[in-house]
């Protein structure tokens, strides 16, 4: 990021600034796009520092706009840098305060999908992360209820990973009246 | 509509004296008040509104008592996309409703999945449930859905079993 850009957008660099001075052994890389400041956190220090961006009095990032998943398994070489994680857990905040947005990239391996969940900090959190265990099996821990939230109880797999079927595995030729009645 | 006037000849009578057959007369009364049950899940549903509403106003050919309830009502209107996890429901409700009832399958989601070929959504409701009459289109006309309902009074007319009953006795 450039000299100009920090002194015109106060918002937008104050974010960056602060992170590098409490959290930079938490910041894996950080990128700005239309005006919303992006930063790629390591997973384990990832509660601390929404927690950070939440409570601080100047960031205030009091709202949890949404809480989704990216499966980068079909992606070339671009994310090979955080040494090759499928997923990418993303949080994207908004702050009142500041009126700016920020957005939190959170790489998860595919071998090990917890990831703490933000329950806690946001109620909001709770169906956001119930959607993107269901959609991507990403597994929330710490959440009060991780059941899937879109797909039915019985079902198998993840739809929105890139290695599920578009038709799916046959689910809607043959799946159980009575079960799901019961 | 199966009702003969006869007594011709006699001035007393003349008019006034009707034969039919207990079947025509039932038949005539159920085609001319047919209770539906909207099962709207997606954009058909407000195609549907619009018919029910003052402007295509189903009420002029007897079908405006939306009954909420399938205990009540013997036509089914299934309009929208039914996913795996929605067919469960539909099915139950189609259950509920007394015999005889009439299905219509309306739009191309219900009748055979439309544009969304994908692991959630039922590939037809006529996999699972008897339709009588479908429509097509992405969304149909409220025009269409009165010429569905228009066939389906058709066929009542007729004294023709529902798909339903057809597919219980074949
Ligand atoms: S047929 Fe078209 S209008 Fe009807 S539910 Fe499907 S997508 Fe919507």
């Amino acid at each position: 990021m450039s000299e100009e850009n920090q002194v015109e957008e106060q918002p937008t660099p104050l974010i960056l600034q602060k992170l590098e001075a409490n959290h930079a052994d938490a910041l894996l890389a950080h990128d700005e796009t239309r005006g919303t400041v992006v930063v790629v956190v390591r997973k384990e220090q990832a509660y601390a520092v929404l927690e950070y961006l939440k409570t601080d009095p100047e960031l205030a990032y009091a709202f949890l706009v949404d809480v989704t998943a990216v499966d980068n398994s079909q992606m070339e070489s671009e994310l090979m840098q955080f040494d090759y994680a499928r997923f990418m857990v993303v949080y994207q905040l908004y702050s009142y305060q500041g009126q700016c947005r920020a957005r939190v990239k959170v790489p998860v391996h595919e071998n090990d999908l917890n990831i703490p969940s933000v329950t806690r900090l946001w109620q909001g959190a709770n169906w956001l992360e119930r959607e993107t265990y269901d959609m991507f099996g990403i597994h929330f821990e710490g959440h009060p209820d991780l059941r899937r939230i879109l797909m039915p109880d019985d079902f198998d797999g993840h739809p929105l990973r890139k290695d599920y079927p578009l038709r799916g595995h046959g689910e809607r030729e043959r799946f159980n009246f009575d079960k799901q009645n019961a | 509509m199966g009702l003969d006037f006869v007594g011709q000849g006699a001035a007393e009578t003349d008019g006034n004296i009707i034969t039919t057959t207990i079947d025509k007369v039932v038949n005539w009364g159920r085609k001319n008040s047919l209770w539906p049950m909207p099962f709207g899940t997606a954009c058909c549903a407000i195609e549907m509104m619009a018919t029910l509403a003052s402007k295509f106003d189903l009420s002029r050919f007897g079908s405006e008592a939306i009954r909420f309830s399938p205990r009540q009502s013997d036509l089914l209107i299934v309009s929208g996309r039914i996913s795996i996890k929605m067919m469960p429901v539909l099915k139950r409700i189609y259950d509920q409703m007394p015999d005889p009832k009439w299905v219509i399958s309306m739009g191309a989601c219900a009748s055979c999945g439309g544009v969304f070929d994908t692991y959630t959504l039922i590939q037809g409701v006529d996999q699972f449930i008897p339709v009588d009459v479908y429509i097509p289109g992405c969304p149909p006309r409220p025009e269409d859905l009165i010429d569905a309902v228009l066939q389906v009074q058709q066929k009542i007319a007729s004294g023709a079993s529902p798909k339903g009953v057809e597919a219980v006795y074949e």
